[in-house]
């Protein structure tokens, strides 16, 4: 392999600056990058018949501490600030991107507000948007009083650590200070930097930075094959934040986890010159499996299908029931798919012609995968424009990316990503399909390539009642069964679809999962009730089993004869109840007006795509009375009537209870699409049929009046 | 058959019943794309897009090869009212219609070949042919040609506005086409209209067949 360095194709001043300097590494890594050595792709091992893709080497490489020791010498953990960052890579550079902010450098009140962000997020990421899953919010900066505390910035991390990557938020609080900097001293006694509420007294207390140290970048946890989230979410749950990047190295044989929970490195892995072993940690693009920890249950070819893993159930497919697997579905021993012998097909269609997933969600300033996207200069690809020494040391980590709901992190990078259209010439097919043009910008491919998942997910999450655990009220569709079943069935389920915005702006008709959230909304603060809140309004304690002990007036409103509060007893099926948890919250909790609310929350399908021979391609599946596009989805059997719902940010009445049970109804959202053969303008229709009916009345009233007359013609 | 009279040339009669023909077809094809799943003709919807599109065209065709025949032909005149005596020429047409016609009232207006139209006739047609037909034609052809002028056909409102527009006119026109049929059947007798479409001669209408 050759790699020539032009620096005189840089484009930006500050690439240029750096380049300058950059030069003599980008030759040395040049000629350090080599084909890897035999069974480097194992982890990446192609589908069958597909050729093994070519992957690179990464030099020899020196595992330093905090003070740039090598770690063999220090035992101390590793730090990814001295070791990927020292001499070759940006560390700050990489880590100023969303995989590592989340939000946290997106802070900006009138960036939210641009973008529809609700005013009591701080932020449009993980770190600072409120979700309905899990119904918890980034205690805002400056707070004053202890009742406007919910999640800190260390709960945070103790909780959502394990998949945000380390470096910024696990490394700086919300005004940019490293923690372990003596210039880093909270702000009165609620900065949620170094803050979080104690679970037993319900108090917020300090939080000792010294003590849990900071995450920095877990670079590993992408870029090792071996990786291991379990590890880290150990380490990140229990706030031992400077090991989660050791953890995650567990599998390597690099380190070695003794009974007391201490980590040594093992020496044997190390070269006689300090540098690991190669062919231990095999530094690499990430592969499917480095994606699949966080983001959804992704393989190339596997016949079970876990999406569960460390307790957690991967985001994807919990959220959307996407699978990205090359497997042909038929071929699924566990769970068990109904109907699957007749699914002679693969889970998705990228994933069994070997695609992964930085095929798409590439850096954007990688020279060999870019794909530019530039408006302004009508540019769709720049070839060149970044010498490989900048990428090499500067890396964007700012992932090429769509733009689904509800994600809205990384407000400006939105349809970054090679879309389909980058690579499928879609007018050059569809034979079948008249007006392609109008097709395709009124759909998105996956519209009609996603037509159903044959897997699980939410249906709905609410934190409005919660259950014995302390924790939301949670029903799944596509399964008839538990999850953790192994003899539920999955159904799979079919989408519901929504209007979202295209990369040119325009509105384009999507699949998704409808996962709706019932929950407490406090009006006078403007915020939804916070968890911890609601559970001071629902319990009179903690149980001795760790399960919590409802207030007598729960109990006695909503308990079965037996005294049993389940799902079934768990909802809001009459006014009185809702009512009555509204006094509580107001009693217990202090909340001055509560609302009880719905929202509905669409999760975009992106992956489990098929190929032709499954896509949708009857005209009447969407065109007609019954079409899928208007498809009524079950929300759940037992949502309360009679509260606001909100869709968007907004109220949108989007559920219709006129059924059996209350079914998505988005009438309202496909308002500006005119569908032919289901779409109908109601004073046309009116009108029309109007003028039929009085040319028909007219006839035969006059025809019979002119019979009775006398017989006369 | 001493009593008929020539009323319509070869051409008027095939125009006729082109005309007739693609606007049947049209509807029919129509509805297939309106109620797909109700109305399932031809073989399926993408089938009847198709068909409706050519018959649209043929419907053009036959509309322009009409209008140069009437244009060339000094055949117009059939359709432009005379002020001078619409207004009382259209009442009395109307009084025959809602009354006359049942007590064995005479025709008002006798036709020949220079005076084809009674006065309703005329302005009724000259609406169709110059202002819901073009109408028609213009929603149609820019939904035709949403893949090859979509700029114009979103300037036009789209699907949005298009679609029911095209559809509003398609029910007028079957509302006009039931009570076209119908009026057909006033002649001297039920079949004397139509068969004067047919064969071009029309018995006199002055005594109604009792």
């Amino acid at each position: 392999m050759r790699i020539v360095v032009r620096s005189s194709r840089l484009g930006r001043e500050d690439d240029r600056k750096s380049a300058s300097g950059l030069r003599p590494l980008g030759i040395s890594l040049a000629l350090l990058i080599a084909l890897a050595a035999p069974g480097a792709t194992a982890a990446g091992s192609p589908p069958a018949g597909m050729p093994p893709r070519p992957k690179l080497a990464h030099p020899a490489l020196t595992l330093r501490d905090a003070s740039g020791r090598n770690v063999l010498e220090s035992g101390a953990p590793i730090s990814t600030r001295q070791t990927c960052g020292g001499d070759c890579h940006d560390y700050e550079f990489i880590t100023d991107s969303f995989h590592f902010q989340q939000g946290k450098n997106e802070m900006d009140s009138e960036l939210l507000k641009s973008h529809g962000v609700a005013p009591f997020n701080s932020s449009p990421g993980m770190f600072g948007k409120f979700s309905i899953i899990p119904n918890r919010q980034l205690t805002h900066a400056g707070i004053t009083d202890p009742e406007d505390a919910d999640m800190s910035q260390p709960e945070w991390l103790t909780k959502c650590g394990v998949c945000h990557t380390g470096a910024g938020i696990s490394e700086k609080d919300l005004k940019g200070r490293h923690f372990l900097d003596p210039s880093a001293v909270p702000d009165g006694s609620l900065d949620p930097s170094y803050t979080i509420r104690d679970r037993a007294s319900g108090a917020v207390v300090p939080w000792d930075w010294k003590k849990s140290g900071v995450a920095e970048a877990d670079c590993f946890l992408c870029h090792v094959p071996k990786a291991v989230r379990g590890a880290r979410r150990e380490r990140m749950s229990r706030g031992d934040f400077r090991w989660a990047g050791v953890a995650t190295l567990v599998e390597t044989g690099i380190v070695r986890e003794d009974e007391g929970g201490a980590f040594t490195y093992v020496r044997e892995a190390f070269n006689p010159d300090g540098t690991v072993k190669m062919g231990l940690l095999n530094l690499s693009d990430p592969t499917l499996e480095n994606c699949a920890m966080c983001h959804g249950f992704t393989a190339r070819d596997a016949t079970t299908i876990q999406p569960i893993q460390h307790a957690d159930i991967m985001r994807g497919t919990e959220k959307a029931g996407w699978i990205y697997n090359g497997a042909k579905i038929s071929d699924t021993v566990s769970p068990k798919i109904l109907g699957r012998d007749k699914m002679d097909f693969p889970w998705d269609a990228h994933a069994a012609k070997g695609l992964v997933c930085i095929d798409c969600h590439f850096s954007p300033n990688n020279p060999g995968r870019m794909v530019q996207s530039d408006a302004e200069k009508h540019l769709a690809y720049r070839p060149g424009a970044d010498d490989p020494a900048v990428y090499l040391k500067r890396p964007d980590h700012n992932f090429a990316r769509g733009n689904i709901p509800p994600e809205t992190v990384n407000l400006t990078r939105h349809n970054t990503m090679r879309g389909c259209g980058d690579c499928h010439e879609a007018e050059k097919g569809h034979e079948f399909l008249p007006y392609k043009s109008l097709h395709f910008k009124a759909l998105a491919c996956q519209t009609c390539h996603i037509p159903e998942v044959h897997f699980w997910a939410y249906r709905s999450d609410e934190w409005g009642f919660l259950m014995d655990t302390g924790t939301s009220r949670i029903t799944f569709r596509g399964i008839e069964g538990g999850i953790v079943d192994p003899d539920a069935k999955v159904t799979g389920f079919k989408p519901a679809y929504v209007p979202t915005r295209a990369k040119d702006g325009h509105l384009e008709i999507r699949p998704t999962n409808l996962i709706t959230g019932v929950y407490w909304f406090d009006k006078g603060k403007g915020r939804p009730v916070f968890t911890w809140q609601v559970q001071k309004a629902f319990f009179a304690g903690k149980g001795s089993e760790g399960s919590w002990d409802y207030r007598p007036e729960i109990t006695a409103a909503f308990a079965d004869k037996e005294g049993i509060i389940d799902l079934p007893q768990a909802v809001y099926d009459t006014p009185e109840k809702i009512a009555l948890v509204r006094g509580l919250l107001q009693k217990y909790a202090g909340i001055g007006d509560p609302e009880l609310r719905i929202e509905v929350v669409p999760w975009a399908m992106s992956h489990s795509t098929v190929g032709k021979g499954q896509a949708t391609n009857e005209c009447t599946a969407c065109h007609a009375r019954n079409s899928i596009l208007r498809r009524p989805l079950d929300l759940d059997d037992a949502l309360p009537k009679n509260v606001p719902i909100v869709y968007g940010g907004k109220q949108v009445s989007v559920v219709d209870y006129g059924g059996q049970a209350p079914a998505f109804d988005n009438r309202e959202l496909l308002a500006s699409f005119y569908i032919i053969g289901n779409s109908r303008a109601g004073w046309v229709e009116w009108l029309g049929w109007l003028s039929v009916a009085g040319a028909v009345i007219f006839a035969l009233v006059h025809g019979t009046i002119r019979i009775i007359s006398g017989g006369r013609s | 058959m001493s009593s008929l009279k020539p009323l319509y040339t070869l051409h008027e009669r095939v125009w006729h019943w082109l005309q007739a023909a693609a606007m049947i077809l049209l509807l029919l094809t129509g509805f297939a794309i309106h109620y797909p799943d109700r109305f399932g003709i031809l073989g399926g919807m993408a089938r009847a897009v198709g068909w409706h599109s050519w018959l649209g065209f043929a419907l053009i065709l036959n509309a322009a090869l009409g209008l140069f025949y009437h244009v060339t032909a000094e055949k117009y005149h059939h359709y432009l009212p005379k002020m001078d005596d619409f207004t009382e020429g259209a009442i009395r047409q109307a009084r025959f219609y809602l009354y006359g016609i049942f007590r064995g009232d005479p025709h008002p207006y006798e036709p020949d070949p220079r005076h084809k139209l009674n006065p309703l006739q005329k302005v009724t047609y000259l609406a169709l042919l110059n202002l819901f037909l073009p109408f028609q034609v213009a929603t149609g052809l820019l939904m035709w040609g949403a893949n090859r002028w979509p700029d114009l056909f979103e300037k036009m409102g789209g699907l949005r506005m298009l679609g029911p527009a095209h559809t509003l006119g398609a029910y007028l026109f079957l509302a006009f086409l039931i009570g076209h049929i119908y009026l057909a059947t006033t002649g001297r007798t039920p079949s004397s209209h139509l068969r004067a479409m047919i064969t071009g001669w029309e018995e006199p209408r002055g005594e109604r067949a009792g």
